[in-house]
């Protein structure tokens, strides 16, 4: 490859590096967004846990019972027990025997249910070193203990969330690394970005929405880019620092394994936390007198709180020991504060230091992409920014296709046919199968055994038709004109964000009279009234969209009458 | 003053700050209103906003908190000043002041 200048070397890989990776880096940030507000979607999706958040309910009387309903998870237990068990020991303890060994329960302030979740022991380790575990979680309402059921995916948390990280490819991790690749380039494609764009300040709020097509889509493309490049280098830089050691370093599990025992016996060690069970069978002592002392440490330390996380070490061992950490509702940073306590005696057995400098930099970092804050105008900031990211990496693909497609066209090639059509998909597509998987929640009875994964499989298939209607309605742009699928699948999300919020109404009595006035509960209005603007936007994009094409065919029927006159003069 | 009146002022602020960046360059006055802009004094103008809405976000939030809300502000503002001259120009009529 041969350049005449940086700039365009720059223009070369700002343009094939974004056109390849912004399928990708579309779903980060349009999935990203919506996971600003997972909490409230789950609620949406499950309305049985449709009430106020609660603060951590009392282990002595309320949550040891629930840990000790805890079952191990049998998939989990069927795949790696077998590997964890030396068969030469003894008998492989049956499932339902697995003694446990860790207890956790995890909430937040936008939590009304709550997470728990427990680790067995396997009694005759192949590993003695490894303290592998068998695990079981469930999700609970803390005011009663009762169980949420299983099979009602939390669509938000489990679902849009992991996507925007994984892609919920979770063969062999690949969907991780595939985002890393993507998040890493995106940084390039910043910086080439700011490189080739020559006038990045005095055309900072230029929208020529009236000059050509390619003329206004190319300032929509640096204006979103542009006013948020903070938002955008930060999320992207943050998200890579979040998953640093696992993108870059992954072999603490593998090359590096002892020197990672050894390093974390040595830091249970200085901690004066035991690494090891004792063996010998002891009594618990009081945990929620543990939660009264530790609230008394943070008040102390002027950061009075909430427990954010509590987990149980050694459950019944007389080396047992409790950490609890605050909940970091009320700053940026993700530190938790945690305090150690003896299990059977309730002595506290440390309190984590302050961290350092660097430490503190890489909390801030990863607490604001992570946002465990409480700032709900802050949240709407941030899916402000996620959007202006999404209309940035659509008005490129746009772009692309704009600038090649006459060439193309006279050259008989195929190729900006082809990237419409992934670009229909990835823009249109991607927010049709996150609506219909919403619609389909609320459509399948509540009891239906694996309903969770039935709006999974929604899910993907709208998706894959998406593009298939996109393919087959493609051709147009292979002769200069544009798909007709950008229209239709619009018009769809204007339909489809109406039809969510009907059926939620119907399937849960839950109107926007009720959500707002009558018995306010704003997670659900909240989705409510996102998806009605939802519409409300893809309506007038749609009118937009007809106006345009209204214009251009005047143009083309002017054109063609030129060209008549012309062979008439002729 | 609560939060929510502090953090309204900051994005006020910064509304304005965009708008006066905005007017500070020819092409986009001439969008507004006739003749030049005085450039340097509504860039300065448009400086001292920005401060300003700085201020406003630390009296909302922690230090760490408001430099998030600072910047984020910073982009919806400008996206919002860019709108609204492509669409409703004339609406930054009232802000068009120091003609050079």
């Amino acid at each position: 490859m041969q350049f005449n200048s940086t700039r365009q070397g720059m223009a070369w890989l700002h343009t094939w590096l974004g056109l390849i990776l912004g399928f990708v880096l579309m779903v980060c940030f349009f999935f990203g967004a919506l996971s600003v507000f997972d909490r409230e979607i789950d609620r949406w999706a499950i309305p049985e846990t449709r009430f106020d958040p609660q603060p951590m309910p009392s282990f002595d009387n309320l949550l040891m019972g629930v840990f000790e309903r805890i079952e191990p998870d049998e998939a989990e237990y069927n795949r790696m027990m077998p590997k964890y068990h030396d068969a030469s020991a003894g008998e492989m303890t049956p499932r339902l025997e697995l003694p446990a060994d860790e207890y956790w329960a995890y909430t937040t302030h936008r939590d009304p249910v709550l997470r728990m979740g427990a680790g067995f022991r396997v009694p005759f380790p192949a590993d003695t070193e490894g303290h592998n575990h068998i695990h079981g979680n469930t999700t609970i309402d803390p005011r009663t203990g009762a169980s949420v059921p299983d099979h009602h995916l939390k669509i938000g948390s489990e679902w849009f969330y992991p996507l925007h990280y994984s892609l919920n490819i979770n063969w062999n991790f690949l969907g991780f690394f595939i985002v890393g690749i993507a998040g890493f380039f995106m940084l390039v494609a910043l910086i080439s970005g700011v490189w080739i764009h020559r006038k990045i300040f005095r055309e900072l709020f230029t929208f020529r929405r009236h000059k050509s097509k390619q003329r206004s889509i190319l300032d929509m493309h640096n204006m979103t880019g542009v006013v948020a490049l903070p938002f955008h280098f930060f999320f992207a830089f943050t998200g890579l620092i979040i998953f640093v050691a696992f993108y870059y370093m992954p072999v603490t599990n593998t090359m590096l394994e002892p020197l990672h025992s050894a390093q974390q016996e040595i830091e249970a060690q200085e901690m004066g936390l035991p690494h090891e069970r004792a063996g010998i069978a002891a009594p618990m002592a009081s945990v929620d007198a543990m939660v009264a002392e530790a609230k008394r440490r943070w008040a102390a330390r002027d950061m009075a709180g909430e427990v954010g996380f509590l987990q149980m070490h050694h459950v019944g061992d007389r080396n047992a020991y409790v950490s609890i950490y605050r909940a970091g509702s009320d700053r940026v940073a993700l530190v938790g504060e945690g305090i150690h306590f003896n299990g059977v005696t309730g002595e506290v057995l440390r309190e984590d230091p302050p961290h350092s400098l660097a430490e503190s930099i890489g909390d801030f970092l990863a607490g604001l992409h992570l946002q465990h804050f409480e700032h709900w105008f802050l949240r709407w900031l941030y899916v402000i920014g996620g959007l202006l990211g999404c209309a940035c990496i659509a008005t490129g693909f746009m772009f692309f296709v704009e600038k090649r497609k006459q060439q193309h066209a006279k050259a008989g090639s195929q190729g900006s046919r082809v990237v419409d059509a992934f670009a229909v998909t990835t823009v249109t597509g991607m927010v049709i199968a996150a609506i219909a998987m919403l619609i389909a929640n609320r459509f399948i009875p509540a009891a239906t055994e694996g309903k969770g994964e039935i709006e999974k499989i929604v899910f993907w298939s709208v998706w894959a038709l998406s593009f298939l209607h996109a393919a087959w309605r493609s051709a147009p742009v292979a002769l200069a004109k544009s798909n007709p699928a950008w229209k239709e699948q619009t018009m769809l999300i204007a339909l489809l964000g109406v039809v969510a919020v009907i059926a939620n109404w119907i399937s849960t009595g839950d109107h926007l009279i009720k959500t707002i006035f009558t018995d306010p509960y704003w997670a659900v209005a909240g989705v409510d009234l996102s998806l009605l603007a939802g519409s409300l936007i893809a309506l007038l994009t749609v009118k937009k969209m007809s106006a345009m094409n209204e214009t251009q065919s005047k143009q083309e029927a002017g054109q063609e009458e030129i060209a008549t006159g012309e062979t008439a003069y002729e | 003053m609560n939060e929510a009146a502090w953090l309204t002022i900051a994005f006020v602020l910064m509304l304005l700050a965009m708008s006066w960046f905005a007017l500070s360059l020819k092409s986009h006055w001439k969008q507004v209103t006739d003749g030049k802009p005085a450039s340097r004094i509504l860039r300065s103008l448009g400086w001292f906003c920005v401060m300003l809405s700085g201020l406003a976000c630390l009296q909302a939030d922690h230090a760490s908190m408001a430099v998030l809300v600072w910047a984020m502000l910073s982009a919806t503002a400008a996206f919002i000043v860019g709108q609204v001259l492509s669409y409703r120009p004339t609406l930054l009529r009232p802000l068009a002041l120091f003609r050079a």
